[in-house]
């Protein structure tokens, strides 16, 4: 369609709206600031979390929760023993996705997909628990390493899709999380449904296909998540394969262009983050849940886009914001419980955190000045 | 064979109807240059926000939908000072937005009672008498009036977009902030006023979804529309038109969800409901397939203009 117009009219004089708020004695003037000490970054950063979390209570205590039980709720996550044992419990996954996310994010590939690969590595580990693929006691391996073939698998088509037909991969990954879920309902509606009662699960694992426990009634899945934790610090800070996804962080033409293989670099940092996540799915069934549920990977997925922001991308530090996050879903299912509020505000706590730290940045970024 | 067919023709405008609307909303705030992911997110609040208002005001349709762009509108207020204001990164902005929606949806849907609770939406008006026409009436001319309205609006706002001043410098802002800084305009409001204008359109949709289509509220019942709607801005090239007729096609697609059982044809329920998904990615190769996606997006999408840091 062309365009019929032929010029601008004259111009409007000095349009400022933000970047020269007038005001009677001067006005703001925005600064870029070049450097800033990093004890200042992490206190402007830790001051957006704090109001991150003011503002959730607010909203909270106005959706009928006293703020009182509030603060009881959160601090019980801790103190409680039962409370901090769930938490411990929760962290696991939820340190695999997180820490899956961030490889992704590394080799800037939004992966949003964890939650299918999550559901794709709870189906391949409940095919080699349903087919009983393997001896016995090397059934749990197996189904660990089906998980993760299954997440890298799925999480392929989306790489396939980018670097073969340029397809954006934050809308394929969604969608295909989608797709994953309506195939989980298939089998648990359908032929994978446990004969046994009217729910829309598997039937249960046998002992030997369950994580083993660890003492104090807690399962395989937080040590294996830290293991991973460990693997993927290394090869991320220490390793070849770290520096080149530094190098593409930084800037991927360059990289390439100084003998980088960044389409190998990109596949592998993909594929194990597909693999993570699978493995996160494969922890819930066969820790946790002992099945494979309908909703078992629900509010995952954005928890790992959340804990890889908060944490930079780095390992260490997933881990730890992972435990918090833990802290959160917990307290989330005990309000559930006591003050029927949705689940769904964990989200949405989360999502108001990410805003808050995400708009803090720009004061890292930039002064803003009164100039008279 | 017949009926079926004829019924699958008759339903598919209204289903069309959301991903027009969502997807022209979207495209008036990418041509300004901000990516705008959250579309999932402000349709479902415009859906809320719709049946909300339906069930408060004795159930007026019309101002139901218009109470559901409102609401999208002041919520992408946020979106607005973060992106653009605060320069935040527009995917991780995005995303946050549609998981606070999803959230917060959830949550003021179970507090105030609105959820689950069927309301009796838009009547069709059968514009007669081409209504009374054979086969044509009942394809064209037996809808609820937003149907009518989807052309006007696209004509309107393509008209806007491609034919008036305004509508040239939003674009340009869209392709090269600096030269339109240079040039004067104001860049923070025209993607202030082109993201909350664009998200009001996405509201419509979710207020459609809810008080017309499905006539209830559930948690979550956009389910994946609004990705659907951000796959078709980039299939449709960032081009009105483009984005109906693609629209048309994903309405027709989940047109034939309910044919194909009707028609006696055994698909699992689960697989047919996988295939909006599954089309919209086949849409997204074929488009890979034909050339570079990347050209015909606005130059500066995704970009946070900083004057500062202008080179």
């Amino acid at each position: 369609m062309p365009d019929s117009n032929a010029a601008l009219p004259p111009l409007a004089q000095g349009a400022s709206w933000t970047d020269g708020l007038r005001l009677p004695l001067g006005r703001f003037v925005l600064e870029v600031r070049h450097d800033m000490p990093a004890w200042k970054q992490a206190l402007i950063v830790g001051a957006s979390i704090l109001a991150g979390i003011f503002i959730s209570a607010v909203i909270l205590v106005a959706a009928g929760v006293p703020p009182g039980d509030l603060v009881g709720e959160v601090g019980s996550t801790v103190i409680d023993r039962q409370s901090f044992h769930a938490v411990l419990v929760q962290a696991g996954p939820l340190i695999l996705v997180g820490i899956g996310a961030s490889i992704a994010f590394r080799a800037r590939f939004w992966n949003l997909g964890l939650e299918g690969q999550m559901v794709w590595g709870g189906i391949a580990a409940t095919a080699v628990s349903i087919y009983q693929i393997g001896p016995e006691p090397l059934r749990l391996p197996v189904m660990a390493l089906a998980a993760m073939l299954a997440g890298s698998a799925w999480v392929a088509l989306p790489v396939f899709f980018r670097m073969k037909f340029a397809v954006n991969e934050i809308i394929a990954t969604l969608l295909l999380n989608y797709v994953a879920t309506y195939f989980l309902f298939d089998l648990l509606y359908g032929d994978w449904k446990d004969s046994g009662d009217a729910y829309p699960h598997s039937a249960q694992y046998a002992p030997a296909e369950r994580l083993p426990d660890i003492g104090y009634s807690l399962n395989a899945a937080l040590p294996i998540a830290l293991g991973v934790m460990v693997i993927i610090w290394w090869l991320a800070e220490f390793s070849r394969f770290g520096f080149y996804l530094k190098f593409i962080y930084a800037n991927t033409t360059m990289a390439r262009l100084m003998g980088v293989p960044t389409q190998a670099v990109i596949w592998a940092a993909v594929l194990i983050s597909g693999a993570l996540a699978a493995l996160a799915g494969f922890v819930i069934s066969s820790g946790s849940e002992g099945r494979l549920t309908q909703g078992f990977f629900e509010g995952y997925g954005f928890s790992g886009v959340l804990i890889a922001f908060l944490a930079r991308n780095n390992a260490v530090l997933a881990a730890i914001v992972a435990f918090l996050i833990a802290m959160l879903f917990v307290t989330g299912q005990s309000l559930q419980i006591f003050y029927q509020i949705p689940f769904a505000m964990v989200q949405m706590i989360q999502a108001i955190i990410v805003m808050c730290v995400a708009a803090s940045e720009f004061f890292i970024r930039h002064r803003l000045r009164f100039q008279h | 064979m017949q009926s079926v067919l004829l019924s699958w023709l008759a339903n598919s405008p209204a289903l069309a109807v959301p991903y027009a609307l969502a997807a022209l909303g979207l495209i008036i705030g990418e041509r300004s240059g901000v990516l705008s992911l959250g579309a999932e997110g402000l349709m479902l609040v415009g859906a809320l926000a719709g049946v909300g208002a339906y069930l408060s005001f004795g159930g007026a349709p019309l101002l139901a939908l218009l109470v559901a762009m409102v609401a999208a509108a002041v919520v992408s207020l946020l979106f607005a000072v973060l992106v653009v204001l605060l320069r935040v990164n527009q995917v991780i902005a995005g995303l946050a937005l549609v998981f606070f929606c999803q959230g917060m949806t959830n949550l003021v849907g179970t507090t105030t009672g609105w959820a689950n609770r069927t309301v009796s939406g838009l009547h069709d008006l059968p514009l007669y008498p081409m209504s009374e026409l054979p086969v044509v009436g009942r394809i064209l001319f037996t809808h609820d009036i937003v149907v009518y309205l989807t052309l006007p609006i696209f004509l309107i706002v393509s008209h806007f977009l491609f034919r008036t001043n305004y509508g040239l410098r939003l674009r340009s802002i869209g392709e090269n902030p600096e030269a339109a800084d240079a040039a004067g305009l104001n860049i923070n409001l025209y993607r202030f006023a082109a993201v909350v204008g664009g998200s009001a359109l996405v509201g419509l949709a979710g207020g459609y979804l809810s008080v017309v289509s499905a006539k209830i509220w559930i948690a979550g019942m956009t389910s994946g529309r609004g990705w659907i709607a951000v796959a078709l801005v980039i299939f449709a090239r960032w081009h009105p038109w483009r984005a109906l007729l693609g629209a048309l096609l994903f309405g027709g697609i989940e047109a034939l969800i309910p044919q194909v059982a009707a028609a006696g044809i055994r698909v699992p329920e689960y697989f047919m409901l996988m295939t909006p998904y599954l089309a919209t990615l086949g849409v997204m190769v074929w488009q890979g397939l034909r050339g570079k996606v990347d050209a015909d997006a606005p130059a500066a999408l995704g970009q946070p203009y900083v004057r500062e840091e202008r080179i």
